[in-house]
């Protein structure tokens, strides 16, 4: 069971590499315009696609962060069962 | 199944998945070629039909579970139905909120209540009543059963969704893999979509097996505390 919580947190740790991996292609989006640099701005289509990518991705997290509390009721309930 | 062999299915699906995710990633933003008619928007594309295929799946998985718990009456049916729909409930809203953030570029609209739409959005309020259903009555046995029979009557509405656009008249643009006439995409961008829905299935069974193990062990604590 605490390994299966390791797990997880490192599933955690993932997920922050998830997300900075989300962020990245939205610099890499922005310096890729045809205007010369140091005048490029964000088209509103741009951020659509990084919003998109970004809700996917948070939304995935909540559902693992979601299973993560549940997985530590279960285990909380299950340590106070061998206690007793 | 014991719980270290799924503990141990859901590692392997988990790194794969996120290698795949990460290999969506640099196809999708480094590699593909740019949509000559719709420009940068059309990446949406690479995780909103990922989205809408995992979540048929899950309502599929709901369904043939929801069914054959009402045969057997064995309550790891119960169990993995749930968990699905938690699942597809999660990929639906990505699908859901994904399609208008194209659509308010492509079509100048958030969102028109054309059949394709209109169709999906009533698969999420389906689910959204299984869940409703199961915690309506005070008899857990009875919600479930419930439950079951919503789950499978809503999987009706997916083959819906699939021919609305051919059927009806739908501003949504046509089946571009599962075409009669085949495949009418890039190789290119055949290829990251393909990825895209290794990488979410991926993700989507590593979920799956972690979330229905806790639940097992959820219902079984509930067991001995009862």
């Amino acid at each position: 069971m605490i390994d299966f919580m390791k797990y997880l947190r490192l599933n955690r740790i993932g997920l922050v590499c998830l997300i900075i991996v989300v962020c990245c292609p939205a610099v890499a989006l922005a310096q890729s315009g045809e205007a010369p640099l140091g005048s490029q701005t964000l088209g509103r289509a741009y951020w659509h696609v990084f919003v998109a990518y970004a809700i996917a991705w948070l939304l995935v997290a909540c559902w693992l962060a979601s299973i993560s509390r549940r997985l530590g009721r279960v285990e909380g309930r299950v340590d106070d069962s061998v206690d007793d | 199944m014991n719980r270290s062999r799924m503990k141990k299915i859901s590692i392997a699906f988990g790194i794969l998945g996120v290698a795949a995710i990460l290999l969506l990633h640099y196809m999708v933003f480094f590699w593909v070629p740019t949509e000559s008619s719709m420009g940068i928007v059309q990446r949406i594309f690479y995780i909103h039909v990922p989205s809408w295929w995992v979540a048929f799946i899950s309502f599929g998985v709901v369904a043939l579970c929801s069914g054959v718990y009402l045969w057997l009456g064995d309550d790891r049916l119960d169990a993995a139905a749930v968990t699905a729909a938690e699942g597809g409930m999660i990929f639906t809203t990505i699908g859901l909120l994904t399609g208008p953030l194209w659509g308010k570029i492509a079509w100048g609209a958030w969102w028109t209540w054309e059949p394709r739409l209109t169709l999906a959005l009533l698969l999420w309020f389906i689910y959204l009543g299984y869940f409703l259903v199961r915690r309506s009555t005070l008899n857990l046995e009875r919600g479930k059963r419930l439950a079951a029979v919503v789950g499978i009557i809503g999987v009706l509405d997916i083959p819906l969704i699939h021919v609305s656009v051919s059927w009806l008249r739908s501003l949504h643009p046509e089946a571009v893999v599962l075409n009669p006439d085949g495949p009418t995409l890039d190789g290119s961008m055949l290829a990251t979509l393909l990825v895209g829905l290794l990488a979410y299935s991926l993700i989507f069974v590593c979920l799956f097996t972690v979330r229905y193990s806790t639940e097992l062990v959820d219902r079984a604590t509930q067991m001995q505390d009862v």
